[in-house]
């Protein structure tokens, strides 16, 4: 029998504001615990929340570069539940009217371009963190992140494959990314998902029984879960069992998912407007205004780059897939006059290193200013290419600077035509039967010759030159 | 409003209610929705859900920074905390 898969995303993105969604702490990651924490986050009584505007903004920059419906006046929900790590007893989220509605965005797969709608946008705030391992008997609470402002970004159910979530989760951070929105960074878990996962018979036209897996933090855990969680499905069925509507939480040392049955228990959330908080509204002009300064899209970065600089689409379309990538040619651009150049050594060797470490752009060592470093010591003949190969892998290894490599191992190309010179008529000395050979009609040797040198020089000679000066020395 | 549902609520609620009260707040409970009920006889289908009663719209801030360090204070005035964090009984997922 033939099943279909049917995925849909939740997608929490941490938005990069400087402080909180309903109150003035900074939401700066990684602060000693509990110290960016106010009486709002702490949920005293007699505090009133008061929304950052800039949060809005930041939702409407998303809405606007997936097409959506923006709604100039969004409200706020109370959603109830009681954990530890919640001070007030409920989330402030947008149910009824979230701020963005209705958009799509182009994913690629394997069997092409799809689009994937997205059902809303909405704003809401994060919770603090449980910390259950520390403490005999007890669990500690840091309520540092409790009311960071959080964009929860959620597809129709419209993807097909464990590969198709991933590569529209990838889709949404590079948008998330380049609109400077949220930084992106899974392992701080800036960006989270919850995964909707259920079965169909390919005939069938209502959608099977879901399962909702959480915890789930990387784009390898994505696949793995989905794919673990499908195969699950499909068992129950195929034994004429069925499948439970339940969250489930991905563990990744034993890759499979486990019922969390205790959050079953009661699981509603009694969703009613929070009386706190009045509706906020965005101007015809505040609108108008986020639209004129939205940042360039990738695509649009990859039509210029095709159109106005002359990349080829393959380069175009490798460069424009991350802000860092793209930060790392226009940064290099601008310390060269030769594009092609910049060009070749991301979509070759950076692109070699990162498939080879099977790591995102901005997973890697190297930054766009020690890249744009790297191009314009090439291109000013400081270093040869191949040099400039083996200093761009210590770079990758341990993020050293470009320049302090170059100077402290003495890789400064060999300028001096005499020296170089002098180096030829050795190697040519001590070679007379390839030099005989070479003579008599054997073009090819030509290459032997200048490896010679490259080699007494430990590749440090500018091959340009050595060029010139054994054609000079062998006619 | 029956017994399951009571027990529910007051279970959502973090609400302890002892057995020989159960009869009488069902009793209660169903006065009370059956007071509150008389508003579905109004049709509402036209009329956009009330978000609040105030009808003004929000004040917002501007994203800056204005709160102080207050952890040793709060962590003070908590039921039980250590010098870093906030304890409760221990909570296993």
């Amino acid at each position: 029998m033939s099943w279909e898969t049917v995925i849909g995303l939740e997608i929490h993105a941490q938005l990069s504001t400087k402080s909180k969604l309903f109150s003035g702490s900074s939401t700066e990651f990684g602060a000693e615990s509990n110290t960016h924490v106010d009486l709002v986050d702490m949920g005293l009584p007699g505090v009133l929340p008061v929304a950052n505007k800039e949060a809005f903004y930041k939702a409407i920059r998303f809405g606007l570069a997936t097409g959506a419906e923006i709604n100039q006046v969004s409200s706020f929900d109370r959603k109830n539940y009681f954990y530890p790590d919640l001070p007030k007893g409920y989330q402030i989220t947008q149910m009824t009217k979230p701020i963005v509605e209705k958009g799509s965005i182009k994913v690629l797969t394997d069997e092409g371009e799809k689009v994937i709608n997205i059902t809303r946008a909405h704003l809401e705030e994060d919770a603090g963190k449980s910390i259950h391992d520390l403490f005999e008997g007890e669990t500690g609470v840091d309520l540092n992140r409790a009311g960071t402002p959080l964009l929860e970004i959620v597809s129709e159910p419209e993807i097909s494959n464990a590969k198709e979530a991933v590569a529209y989760f990838k889709a949404i951070r590079q948008l998330v990314t380049f609109l400077d929105i949220c930084d992106g960074n899974m392992a701080q878990g800036s960006m989270r998902c919850d995964v909707n996962v259920s079965i169909k018979k390919a005939d069938d036209k209502e959608l099977g029984t879901r399962a909702e897996l959480k915890n789930i933090n990387s784009f390898k855990f994505i696949e793995k879960a989905i794919n673990y969680e499908i195969e699950r499905q499909i068992r129950l069925m195929e034994n004429g069992e069925s499948v439970v509507q339940e969250t489930r939480l991905y563990d990744s040392e034993k890759n499979e998912t486990r019922s969390m049955r205790s959050k079953e228990e009661a699981n509603d959330y009694r969703y009613f407007p929070c009386p706190d908080l009045l509706p906020v509204v965005i101007s015809d002009n505040e609108l108008q205004e986020i639209k004129d300064n939205l940042p360039e899209l990738p695509e649009e970065k990859e039509n210029r780059y095709i159109s106005e600089i002359g990349l080829e689409q393959s380069e175009a379309k490798i460069i424009s897939s991350s802000k860092t990538m793209a930060n790392m040619f226009e940064e290099a651009s601008s310390r060269t006059d030769d594009i092609n150049l910049v060009a070749k050594w991301l979509v070759g060797d950076v692109s070699a290193l990162l498939n080879k470490d099977n790591i995102e752009i901005d997973e890697s060592n190297l930054s766009p200013e020690n890249f744009g470093k790297l191009i314009e010591r090439i291109s000013d003949n400081t270093i040869s290419g191949k040099i400039a190969k083996s200093v761009l892998e210590e770079v990758w290894e341990n993020g050293s600077d470009v320049d302090e490599i170059i100077q402290t191992k003495g890789l400064v190309q060999i300028q001096d035509e005499s020296l170089l010179e002098d180096i030829a008529k050795k190697v040519i000395d001590s070679n007379d039967d390839q030099v005989t050979a070479y003579k008599s009609g054997k073009d090819k040797l030509f290459s032997f010759f200048v490896g010679q040198v490259m080699k007494e020089t430990q590749g440090k000679a500018n091959p340009k030159s050595v060029n010139e000066i054994l054609k000079k020395l062998l006619k | 409003m029956d017994k399951k549902t009571v027990t529910t609520i007051s279970y959502l609620s973090r609400l302890k209610i002892d057995g020989e009260k159960e009869e009488k707040i069902i009793k209660d409970l169903d006065n009370i929705i059956g007071f509150v009920d008389k508003l579905n006889d109004v049709d509402t289908s036209n009329i956009e859900p009330l978000t609040n009663p105030l009808e003004k719209t929000a004040k917002t801030r501007k994203d800056e920074v204005t709160a102080k360090n207050l952890k040793k204070e709060l962590l003070e005035v908590a039921p039980s905390a250590n010098e870093d964090f906030f304890l409760v009984p221990r909570v296993v997922e």
